[in-house]
């Protein structure tokens, strides 16, 4: 199997009126099929940008990325937008769903973007609603659930495709305690069943003790990276 | 991504803002709907011009002696052979009418006036104002009636009536004056006094008598179609070689300029309106696509392509713009229903005849060119009004618009 993700000197500055804004620092890192990595650090350290570049959002300034064997270099709006779709699945922090479309239309959503036929699509959602536990939600608007809810319908929809790579951005920044605990046992679950590779960046110990992996950024570096013992995870 | 679900997203997006489409619908359908309005109003009005210029007595082709325009009078008249009739097919004729036409002066016992002395065949009138005309007493029998056909403001102005005498002055063929006594038949009411002042009518061979000539002075032809118009008017010009022969556009220059005008007019109309509702429309997208930049930048970052996004948006103001098509396009048609009996503009009935209008009755007319002309161009405005909001929405960066 390809290893999922592989940045090499990855680097990214932002231009700035006062002075350049260095996010990514000459990262090298390495993500291989299956695992649960959270990404860690204070504000401004660089986790969402990393993120975000190996998630085809943002274009690193410096150094190269593969996302399952494909080089992002120099790929076209239109192929970045492919390969997002038929590779990556995200959960941003704002759930992010389509507020007029239900639990199960959202669902849906992404595998009519992939022009699967509709009995299947149809299949697919329910399988993937039930598997998380939103059987019962799949009528349901995003304004009728919570946002623990909320955050489940965005997982289904991002696993529904069995995406190679699931990226998670700060997921329980808007959720409680007991929420955030739920979250991460759901992400852990489809980790471990589906052999979905998950990278998370997380201000969140809860979080980062779910996740195999943690690796520290600060000031645009890796600073640090742990492996949690296997009665930890 | 198929066009059924994008045409399932922006409805149900279009529910999302209901009273600002709501809003939205309402001007759009209004706009429609007094644009429709307008344009047939527009059409009736010259409908009702043209039908005024070739009803007063002028037909939509007619033959004249070169100079009689300028100069009228029996020494530029023509020979006519009595069993000549215009080679039309049959469903495109509606009549045709010879006459004799001369200016004139009627004294009575009190006045005299300026007129125009019409010799006419009575039962070939139905082409002209003639065939409306309502007359108090008798009507002219035939091409042999000897007695005239007066106004009855002109018989006001002559302080006359029917059964008195009154004595016609004009220039015969010779070139010499010629003067008889006639009899009144009857008094005409037309709907403008300016022809019941000025048109004295007698029977044709009675004219002829008076000025001393067999000829006449045109020929009139009504078609069923104007659509007819310029092959009839190609064969008289065959057909009459040495004549002039014109078409009424020409010999009603005002009326048919003013045609013309509310052709642009029309035109102009949508234009405004329209206009000024599509930057309504904008604003619509522009605002609706600047509180969904982070749901489309959601989209893109899921991987729905621009142009899928682009297309969404566009839809959107497309089915606002469909909608408000049908609704004012219904509600158009429905008043001009309503108004089918016509609109009474008698209250303007003076400044109408100076424009040539036959009637003071006013009926809206939809022409389907129309029709087709403000739906289709206000379908396309509505998707190119939105069609730069959304691509400026499309071309944010997924983040950047996430981050909105």
């Amino acid at each position: 199997m390809n290893t999922v993700v592989k940045c090499h000197g990855v680097s990214r500055v932002y231009d700035d009126e006062v002075a350049p804004v260095h996010a990514l620092r000459n990262v090298d890192f390495h993500l291989e099929p299956g695992e649960f990595v959270s990404l860690a650090g204070p504000s401004g350290s660089g986790k969402s940008t990393l993120l975000h570049v190996i998630g085809a959002l943002d274009e690193p300034t410096e150094g190269s990325i593969e996302v399952d064997g494909v080089s992002l270099d120099g790929l076209k709006a239109r192929e970045l937008s492919d390969l997002r779709l038929e590779k990556i699945g995200f959960v941003f922090q704002a759930y992010n769903l389509i507020p007029v479309l239900t639990a199960r239309e959202n669902v849906e959503f992404i595998m009519q973007l992939q022009g699967i036929e509709s009995s299947a699509r149809r299949e697919r959602a329910e399988e993937a609603l039930s598997s998380l536990d939103l059987g019962e939600l799949a009528d349901r608007r995003p304004n009728e659930m919570s946002g623990g809810q909320q955050q489940r319908v965005a997982i289904a929809r991002a696993i529904v495709t069995n995406p190679v790579l699931l990226l998670a951005d700060e997921p329980s920044a808007n959720l409680d305690t007991n929420t955030t605990k739920e979250l991460c046992e759901l992400l852990t679950r489809v980790n471990r069943e589906r052999g979905v590779t998950i990278l998370t960046a997380t201000h969140d110990p809860l979080v980062m003790g779910y996740a195999a992996r943690q690796v520290t950024l600060r000031d645009g570096e890796i600073t640090d990276e742990q492996r949690a013992t296997p009665e930890a995870t | 991504m198929s066009l059924a679900k994008i045409g399932q997203l922006a409805w149900r997006n279009l529910w999302r803002q209901r009273r600002r489409n709501l809003t939205m619908l309402v001007a759009l359908s209004f706009a429609v709907m007094g644009v429709i309005f307008l344009n047939a109003f527009l059409r009736g009005l010259t409908a009702q011009m043209a039908d005024g210029a070739i009803n007063s007595m002028v037909g939509h082709v007619k033959v004249l002696q070169p100079g009689y325009r300028d100069d009228p009078g029996i020494a530029r008249s023509f020979v006519l052979e009595s069993e000549w009739s215009p080679e039309i097919p049959a469903g495109q004729l509606q009549g045709w009418a010879r006459r004799v036409r001369v200016p004139a002066v009627i004294m009575s016992e009190r006045e005299t006036r300026g007129i125009e002395f019409i010799g006419i065949d009575p039962a070939q009138e139905s082409i002209s104002f003639v065939a409306d005309w309502t007359v108090e007493g008798e009507q002219l029998e035939g091409p042999g009636d000897r007695r005239i056909l007066v106004g009855r403001s002109l018989a006001e102005q002559l302080e006359t009536e029917a059964g008195r005498r009154l004595v016609i002055v004009t220039q015969g063929a010779d070139g010499r004056s010629r003067e008889a006594g006639y009899r009144i038949a009857g008094l005409y009411q037309s709907e403008h006094s300016a022809l019941e002042k000025f048109h004295v009518f007698t029977g044709i061979e009675a004219a002829q008598a008076l000025l001393a000539s067999d000829t006449v002075t045109e020929v009139s032809v009504r078609l069923t179609d104007e659509k007819y118009q310029p092959t009839v008017l190609q064969s008289l010009i065959a057909t009459f070689v040495g004549l002039n022969v014109f078409d009424w556009q020409t010999l009603q220059p005002m009326a048919a300029t003013m045609m013309q005008l509310s052709d642009a007019m029309i035109y102009i109309l949508f234009i405004i309106v329209m206009s000024a509702l599509v930057f309504g429309l904008v604003n619509t997208v522009v605002t609706a696509v600047m509180e969904r930049y982070r749901e489309i930048g959601m989209l893109r970052a899921l991987g729905m392509r621009a142009g899928a996004v682009l297309l969404q948006i566009v839809t959107e103001s497309t089915l606002i713009m469909i909608m408000g098509v049908v609704i004012g396009t219904a509600a158009g048609g429905g008043l001009c229903l309503w108004l089918s009996d016509g609109v009474d503009l008698s209250a303007f009935s003076e400044g109408l005849e100076a424009f040539g209008f036959s009637s003071n009755t006013l009926v809206p007319t939809i022409m389907p060119a129309d029709l087709a002309f403000v739906v289709v161009a206000s379908l396309v405005m509505g998707v190119v009004a939105s069609f730069f909001p959304a691509l400026r929405a499309v071309r944010l960066n997924p983040l950047e618009a996430m981050r909105r």
